[in-house]
């Protein structure tokens, strides 16, 4: 932050300004979605719909600057939150700009000056959303800078020769900076022609992460790095119990202690401001709040609840008469799933640093959702939203937990009670008792084969906390006319379009805590349901599960898409269905926000523990902008997924959610973690695909169907645990 | 900032040499029992066995025999679980390169995070390993120079009365969770007494 | 109370309470930055540095036991133009991607590779006990035996 903050002074800059083209959000008719086929209609559209950049369109925001010395600086609307995405934009950019990615410096827009999308940072549309604005603004921009640098170099556009920076023409040569010092009014021509794909240069290429130095050399660059003038240190006091309201607080224990500033009592919470966050989380023990509790929530509550046949079910997908064919016993086959409730555990906590003026206020977050952060605490505030700055950092980690960053609210209210910045961020145990959870899910599956071993029905329900339901992203009018949550039936349709008879339906929850998007939201359990009864069904029928699987794909794009990635991952594992040295091979597949991803896992049984020996993984995000980088969003995916496969989960005891800490909160470590991963990437698609969450999909059900091959042991139950 | 191996390899060396000048068998370490219980007045015998009772009551506790396990991890917690994240003995009781027990434990317990501390945090030695013992095999290995690190009667006393790792047991401090940790079912003081009583009366180990 | 260390080869002198954690003496009043708060309990590895060459979890380090120790933070291992081996292994193998916990890691594994220069991957998973999040445990894995290399050339080369 202050790094950034030294380079200003030294630079002398002009804002320049691109009108960007970029899509347009979808917007839904509200007046007669509500019947079933309506609902089945939105959730087959969602399931493959492209997201597009939701950004601002109307007025011109601030795209590129170009410095004094050179240097291109692209206003990222999309934050960094170690998905990659700063790295692929300045790719596709440098392409169309004809220069070389270390000219151009990525960093955060921020509210004041930036574009803001308005859909945040999620659900793995860095890269794809931004793919065509990208590539039209750039390339706008370029032929600006050379519209410009041929009435200086008094010759044509058409004449000008463009490498790294630098226009030359007529004998003479002008840098970009030169050009733009040299510009009062931009012209702003049509969207030029993109290049072929073909001639790009950078994108394409597994280029180093532009924010590597900063990451390997410890530079300030995170929300909790942030610093300001004169700034304090804030607590907030939470309850460790579910559903606790804040009825009030004695503070007078607290009001004297070393270093205390103030005491900040609110309507809905209590805080403290200290002159180091010790005093303030010292002072904030010592003061004693009244909660109001209604009931103290144990496992066994909410076990209860999250069952199939309780709650509303939603049809999400339906083809044949599943639900006939699957009424009479005979021959049915059935099974039960059931995954826990899952914490983020990101590593850096939520906070933020504020600065509550007068008549505006700052604010530094770690936070995917930018716009939404803004109105919050203008609204808190009682300010207009352009009274707001968001300031935007890097994120120690993301995975759907910054989608609601509300802490910002909390640290501007303590710096307005102050009238100083206050820097405010929660602890371990309040970060893990204050997630936003993936919530547990209970899955019911059944089918029939019919004579030739081939699927005749199948039908999957799942029981599911919210996820999208109740989220900051999105508004509730939405939820009577979509009828499911979409973040919960992530993963759940039928993915083998050649059964003749399907069906998927969505049972809602509302728990008593927050859950909400996961990397991944529903895929992880859903796809590990699926994808292990598929393994039952297979040895059922007496097939190979890879064959059998590829006999019942479609044969669309999709379906070949699909079938390209199963058939290229079998073989490059070297796939066979038996146990060869104490080791058996696991299979599993899924298709997520269309890119399709399929996993063969090594596995044997050591000291009694499940031991993940190699992963390879294939998988087709399209347009691989950044192969190196695709290639880590799969290994670091297969691992987290591993390790909330395998390892995690959530308790409630007497009205707590527990643990509070990584160890009792076990996680995948470097000793779990494979040794090998092998990743084959296909690009089916001439677009750039969904790429951080899908590889996440086959994980648990491709350990799951290895350690029944190797034991004997169907385990149907995340946490997988040997009996 | 750099260590060489060195000085790491010469105080195991040394240690070895110590372990090995002590090198007792078991029957020489039992006779550190000065004289035999049967020739005790019965009230002595029943005080000496009440001590020995009382002092069995401590070291059988987890907030002792967490730090004896029998092999290579630690244990922790209330329930004795393995120690998190894998944690081991390393080839001096303290840990491996970069996980040394003192990179997390130091000379006190921290109250910010809940992780406890004392002089000397590591685990016993595996010869002392108590985890799966019962209390008179516990009593034995206590008794025996062979396997004690070459302590005299004396000296045990000394360790198990005044050695601050030992007397951590009864200001265990807090958890990650802020939750007090148990102490020992036997006030700090009353066990000190009853150490010392047993070993004046004899330092008898009943057979059963 | 006045307690004075080297930190980065630099004498520094801080008036705070005794038992405030390292950690945010580094962080807070020090000003470096690049030592994290992941957990404050000890338990997931962002907080490491070195002291007297030893890693240690400084959330759960009374800044008082510090009094005359040689404290290296990540900001102190290396730099671009002089990068520890390790550091030089991470961006070899691009192995950050949020990049938060890696510090961490990185003094970890530097401490780990005084001591024992060539590590097995026996060594790596007994030693190397922090939490990345993202998961980067593949490509650590591969630059630590790739720092390994690097800095037993580095010693053959001094």
């Amino acid at each position: 932050m202050s790094k950034e903050k030294k380079d200003k002074k030294g630079f002398s800059r002009r804002k320049f300004l691109v009108r960007g083209a970029v899509g347009i959000g979808v917007v839904l008719g509200t007046g007669y979605l509500t019947r079933s086929i309506w609902r089945r209609g939105i959730a087959g559209m969602i399931n493959t719909a492209e997201s597009p950049y939701m950004g601002d369109t109307k007025t011109p925001p601030l795209w590129f600057e170009v410095t004094a010395e050179n240097q291109i600086i692209l206003h990222s609307p999309k934050v960094e939150m170690g998905q990659g995405a700063f790295t692929g934009l300045a790719q596709i950019a440098a392409d169309e700009l004809e220069v070389d990615v270390d000219r151009i410096k990525v960093v955060h827009a921020a509210t004041s000056t930036g574009n803001i999308d308005g859909f945040g940072t999620g659900g793995s549309t860095s890269i794809s959303s931004l793919w065509m604005p990208m590539r039209e603004l750039a390339a706008t921009m370029r032929e600006m800078l050379k519209n410009e640098a041929a009435k200086a170099l008094n010759t044509s556009p058409a004449s000008l020769q463009l490498n790294n920076g630098v226009i030359t023409g007529g004998g003479k040569a002008i840098t970009y900076g030169e050009v733009v010092a040299g510009v009062q009014e931009w012209e702003i021509p049509k969207t030029p022609p993109l290049k072929d794909l073909k001639d790009y240069k950078f994108v394409g290429q597994p280029v180093a992460r532009v924010d590597l130095a900063d990451k390997v050399f410890g530079a300030p660059i995170f929300g909790m790095d942030a610093t300001m003038p004169d700034m304090l240190y804030g607590a907030v006091v939470r309850s460790s119990l579910i559903g606790a309201k804040y009825k009030g607080a004695d503070t007078s224990k607290a009001e004297g202690m070393p270093g205390v500033v103030k005491i900040v009592k609110e309507a809905d919470f209590v805080g403290v401001v200290a002159t180091s966050r010790m005093a303030a989380e010292n002072a904030k023990k010592a003061i004693s709040v009244d909660w109001e509790v209604d009931r103290n929530w144990e496992s066994e509550d909410i076990e209860a609840m999250i069952q199939v046949g309780q709650g509303d079910p939603v049809e999400i997908q339906k083809k044949g008469d599943a639900k006939g064919l699957l009424e009479a016993e005979e021959g049915l086959i059935t099974a039960e799933y059931k995954s826990p409730i899952g914490a983020h555990a990101q590593l850096e906590p939520n906070g933020a640093v504020a600065y509550v003026e007068a008549n505006k206020a700052t604010v530094m977050i770690s936070t995917q959702v930018v716009e939404i952060t803004r109105s919050e605490v203008a609204d808190r505030l009682g300010f207009s939203k352009d009274q707001v700055n968001i300031v935007p950092t890097f994120l120690g980690g993301g995975f759907g937990r910054r989608l609601h960053t509300p802490n910002a609210i909390q640290a501007a209210v303590l710096s307005k009670a102050v009238g100083k910045p206050v820097k405010c961020f929660l602890n371990r145990k309040e970060e893990f008792q204050n997630d936003t959870f993936r919530p547990p899910t209970h899955h019911v599956l059944k089918a029939r084969l019919s004579e030739d071993g081939l699927i005749e029905t199948i039908e999957h329900n799942v029981s599911s906390g919210d996820v999208m339901f109740g989220s900051a992203l999105t508004p509730g009018f939405l939820d009577p006319i979509v009828g499911a949550d979409i973040g919960a039936w992530r993963g759940g349709m039928i993915q083998y379009g050649a059964i003749p008879n399907f069906r998927a339906v969505s049972w809602r929850v509302k728990l008593p805590f927050s859950t909400s998007w996961w990397r991944s939201l529903g895929l992880l359990a859903n796809t590990f349901a699926i994808e292990s009864f598929m393994d039952e069904l297979a040895i059922k029928a007496g097939k190979d599960p890879v064959q059998f699987r590829l006999d019942q794909i479609q044969d669309d794009k999709a379906g070949q898409r699909l079938k390209a990635v199963i058939k290229a991952a079998a073989e490059k594992a070297a796939w066979k269905d038996e146990v060869v040295d104490g080791r058996a091979m696991g299979f599993a597949a899924s298709t997520d926000a269309n890119t399709p991803c399929a996993h063969v896992v090594e596995v044997s049984i050591e000291e009694g523990e499940i031991k993940v020996h190699k992963v390879t993984c294939a998988m087709d995000p399209g347009i691989a902008v950044n192969p190196d980088q695709v290639r880590a969003q799969c290994e670091g995916s297969i691992i987290m997924g591993m390790s909330a496969a395998m390892y995690e989960q959530m308790k409630v005891k007497k009205g707590a959610l527990t643990p509070t800490i990584y160890g009792p909160y076990q996680m995948a470590l470097m000793r779990n973690a494979p040794k090998e991963i092998d990743v084959v990437l296909l690009q089916n698609d001439d677009k750039p695909g969904a790429v951080g969450e899908p590889p996440m999909g086959p994980i648990g059900a491709a350990v799951a169907n290895a350690v029944f091959r190797l034991t004997g042991q169907r385990l149907r139950e995340m946490p997988l645990q040997l009996v | 900032m750099k260590k060489t191996l060195l000085p790491i390899l010469s105080i195991m060396l040394l240690i070895g040499s110590v372990s090995i000048g002590f090198g007792y068998s078991e029957k020489e370490g039992e006779e550190l029992s000065r004289s035999s219980v049967n020739e005790l007045p019965q009230q002595e015998q029943n005080e000496s066995l009440a001590a020995f009772n009382t002092m069995m009551k401590v070291l059988t506790h987890k907030r002792c025999v967490n730090c004896h396990p029998a092999g290579d991890r630690p244990h922790q917690g209330e329930d004795s679980h393995v120690h998190n994240f894998g944690v081991r003995r390393g080839p001096d009781n303290h840990g491996v390169a970069a996980l040394r027990c003192e990179t997390c434990h130091q000379e006190e317990n921290n109250e910010f995070s809940g992780v406890p501390g004392a002089p000397e945090w590591s685990l016993a030695p595996l010869s002392m390993a108590w985890e799966g013992l019962n209390r008179i095999e516990i009593a034995k290995s206590i008794m025996n120079p062979a396997i004690n690190g070459g302590r005299s009667l004396e000296e045990t006393v000394k360790h198990l009365t005044e050695h601050e790792l030992v007397l951590w047991a009864w200001e265990p401090g807090v958890d990650a969770d802020g939750t007090p940790r148990e102490k020992p079912p036997v006030p700090k003081e009353k066990y000190i007494a009853a150490v010392k009583k047993w070993a004046e009366t004899g330092a008898h180990i009943p057979t059963e | 109370m006045d307690i004075s260390f080297q930190i980065n080869g630099t004498l520094r002198s801080v008036d705070v309470d005794e038992n405030t954690p390292l950690l945010w003496v580094v962080r807070d009043v020090i000003g470096l930055k690049g030592t994290k708060f992941g957990c404050g309990k000890a338990a997931c590895g962002a907080c490491t540095l070195h002291v007297d060459g030893e890693a240690v979890r400084s959330c759960s380090y009374a800044v008082k036991y510090a009094e005359g120790k040689n404290i290296t933070t990540i900001e102190g291992l290396g730099d671009a133009d002089n990068p520890h081996p390790v550091q030089q292994a991470w961006m070899e193998e691009v192995v950050p991607q949020c990049g938060y916990c890696q510090p961490g890691f990185m003094m970890a594994t530097a401490a780990m590779l005084d001591k024992t220069p060539n590590p097995t991957d026996e060594d790596i998973d007994a030693n190397i006990v922090n939490v990345c999040r993202c998961a980067t445990y593949y490509r650590m894995r591969k630059a630590i035996h790739r720092a390994a290399e690097l800095h037993t050339a580095n010693a053959q080369n001094s």
